[in-house]
């Protein structure tokens, strides 16, 4: 049992239909999230990261959205699911948070109400009594300070961390097994951040549950990962387990990302270039246009077989086929950061 | 502090408010020249009698001989218990009058604008859920068409149309027929029509505007993701934000109509409401009614900006009445 993942996502494409075109925001990505573990999705702004965790339960709008691939969830396909049956499945089985605690939460209706919304949605049979003393037990869980009076509180009353924290609860309500936290830290200042990502740990501990978490930020990522998958340009890079990525990142652009850590490399302003056109993106590896080691090979067909180097590490790069010397992109990251970097990490 | 104290000083103002266009009225209407005075000189010089003694008589009559002041105090302390004076076009007191006026008001004011708050906010979310689709665009033309057609001149269309042409509704209104009647039915449905088709036009474009930002909001988005319904998204957590800005939208709409088109509409129908009374008043030159139904104008009015700062701070909590 423990051998098939909780979510299981294959060729997973998402594209938007929009006046300039077909926009494939995510190509044909698959990944797992097994039981019990955090799985990170890393990336810049725009490489489809958010976009690919909306798909899962098909929260993308549609139209002009339009998902197709395979989702399943505990072996059932949900993609197959009609729209009723993928509500069971939302809230109740898979949860969100999201990044922007301001907006999240309804301005018109207190926080306790939300909370109690998110229960008997799934459970009709629970009284408003229970309801409510069951989220005022989340809460309280969650670190909001008097629960029982702030119950009857409006969002506007809580701050950013406050609700991000009350967010948490909600997910929390129908205890879920797979959490999807689509940068939940990133509208928060860092100190913040750091409360809310030991609270997630402490919580995935408590309740069990996988975590699906989405951030550009690789100083969380080496917080709270067991495994990463790294996106650009709406395909997968490279996806490893964390000592595997951090320590020995394969793919020029883990690398160039892995620069981009404070007190890593020797760059300051990050990755030179930026993400090619979505409406009508390059042939051959996504990277190519930006990757200083990048060939003829790069530039055609499409994006590189992902190849695998190490137990599950996986990169998908011309230069590790064979008939390429794979130490051209080794060696130039050696070079130039990745003894530092490997030690920096380490010490982390 | 709280709910209460803010409701009892926005009565307050309310009264404030009553009493200051109370007195613009008054002043207006007594600078200007009386027709009953002038038709006793007219009368008197005709059968040869001295026209000054005969408005000055006329004037003792009528009590305008006494000193404005007491005539002003008299009128505001009137206004306060309810003796609104004598109509001397209608020859029964100003409350009576207007009360059997707004009798034939009420009867199309309410079914309305009770059509106006169910159907501007439905057609509006309705629209804002098939945004850009062929169903928007007919529901929006239907509201432009209604928001920039006059109302009277509809009215008139409407009239010729199923009353001259199609002959399946009474073009003289009939008032001997009972208020729940299917004849009197028949005879209101072109006037609500129009006067819904009026306000609807701007109740709609605003629902369908906000709505249409909600329905993209994150928090439509978490509620998506806690698996709730999407009627009950459009129902509990899109319509509620709505209705903060739409509130005063509805309530502007009505009362604009109200007060000003449902007259043009009642003089095309020949209903006998509130409207035509003040316009007959007001050619009359029957100072007593004319300030009477300016007074109960005013009242709608005040009532319904008060309402609409309540229903405010209930539909959205962030909107804090104790400091105001």
């Amino acid at each position: 049992m423990n051998d098939t993942p909780l979510l299981s996502v294959d060729s997973l494409t998402t594209t938007f239909e929009t006046d300039g075109g077909t926009l494939t925001a995510v190509d044909g990505i698959d990944f797992d999230v097994r039981e019990g573990e955090t799985l990170c999705i890393v990336g810049e702004s725009g490489s489809g990261k958010t976009v690919a965790t909306e798909s899962v339960t098909r929260l993308v709008k549609s139209p002009p959205g339009q998902v197709e691939g395979t989702v399943r969830f505990r072996g059932r396909d949900i993609t197959e699911m009609s729209e009723s049956e993928l509500r069971e499945i939302r809230g109740n089985n898979i949860a969100h948070i999201f990044q922007n605690p301001q907006d999240a939460l309804n301005h018109c209706y207190t926080i306790g109400w939300q909370i109690a919304e998110a229960i008997q949605i799934h459970e009709p049979d629970v009284s408003d009594e229970a309801a409510r003393d069951r989220a005022v037990d989340l809460l309280d869980r969650v670190g909001i300070a008097n629960a029982t009076a702030r119950f009857d509180d409006y969002p506007h009353e809580f701050s950013g961390g406050q609700r991000q924290r009350v967010m948490i609860a909600m997910a929390l309500a129908t205890n879920p097994d797979l959490l999807i936290a689509d940068e939940p830290t990133t509208a928060l200042d860092v100190t913040v951040q750091a409360q809310i990502l030991r609270l997630l740990d402490e919580l995935q501990d408590e309740y069990g549950m996988s975590i699906l978490f989405v951030t550009h930020d690789l100083g969380v990522v080496a917080n709270v990962a067991d495994r990463i998958v790294v996106m650009y340009a709406g395909k997968v890079m490279e996806r490893g387990g964390v000592y595997d990525l951090f320590e020995r990142p394969a793919h020029p652009y883990t690398q160039a990302l892995m620069e981009c850590l404070p007190g890593k490399g020797q760059g300051d302003g990050g990755i030179p270039g930026s993400l090619p056109d979505p409406l009508n993106p390059p042939d051959g590896c996504r990277f190519a246009p930006r990757c200083d080691h990048a060939v003829d090979a790069c530039r055609t067909g499409d994006q590189p077989e992902e190849i695998e180097i190490g137990d599950g590490h996986r990169v998908s790069c011309v230069y590790y086929q064979s008939g390429y010397d794979e130490s051209t992109v080794a060696d130039e990251s050696l070079g130039t950061g990745t003894s530092t970097a490997t030690g920096g990490v380490g010490d982390d | 502090m709280g709910l209460e104290w803010y409701i009892t000083r926005r009565v307050a103002w309310a009264v404030i408010v009553t009493f200051i266009i109370v007195t613009l009225t008054w002043a207006l209407l007594t600078a200007a020249p009386n027709p009953q005075v002038s038709q006793a000189a007219t009368q008197a010089a005709l059968q040869g009698g001295d026209p000054a003694e005969a408005r000055e008589r006329a004037r003792e009559l009528r009590g305008l001989d006494a000193p404005l002041h007491e005539r002003y105090i008299d009128y505001v302390t009137g206004v306060y218990t309810l003796e609104w004076g004598w109509s001397e076009s209608r020859n029964q007191p100003v409350t009576e009058a207007l009360l059997e006026s707004l009798y034939y008001t009420a009867q199309y004011s309410v079914p309305w604008t009770i059509l106006t708050i169910l159907l501007g906010p439905l057609v509006g979310i309705y629209s804002a859920a098939n945004q850009y689709s062929w169903k928007d665009h007919v529901a929006t033309g239907f509201a432009f068409f209604g928001y920039a057609i006059p109302n009277f001149f509809f009215g008139i269309i409407l009239l010729l149309v199923f009353g001259v042409y199609l002959d399946v509704v009474p073009i003289v209104y009939n008032t001997d027929v009972a208020v729940f009647s299917l004849e009197n039915a028949i005879q209101l449905v072109l006037p609500v029509f129009v006067l819904v088709t009026g306000s609807i036009g701007g109740t709609m474009r605003v629902s369908r505007n906000e709505s249409a930002e909600y329905i993209n909001a994150d928090f439509v988005k978490t509620a998506t993701a806690k698996g709730v319904s999407p009627l009950r998204i459009y129902a509990r957590h899109i319509l509620r934000p709505t209705m903060v800005p739409l509130s005063t939208t509805i309530v502007a709409q009505l009362l604009y109509l109200f007060v000003g088109s449902s007259l043009l509409v009642e003089v095309v129908f020949g209903i006998p409401g509130l409207g035509q009374t003040t316009f007959q008043a007001v050619i009359a030159q029957d100072t007593s009614l004319v300030l009477g139904s300016t007074l109960f104008f005013t009242f709608i009015a005040t009532v319904g900006n008060l309402l609409q700062d309540v229903v405010y701070t209930v539909l959205d909590p962030r909107i804090s009445f104790d400091e105001r």
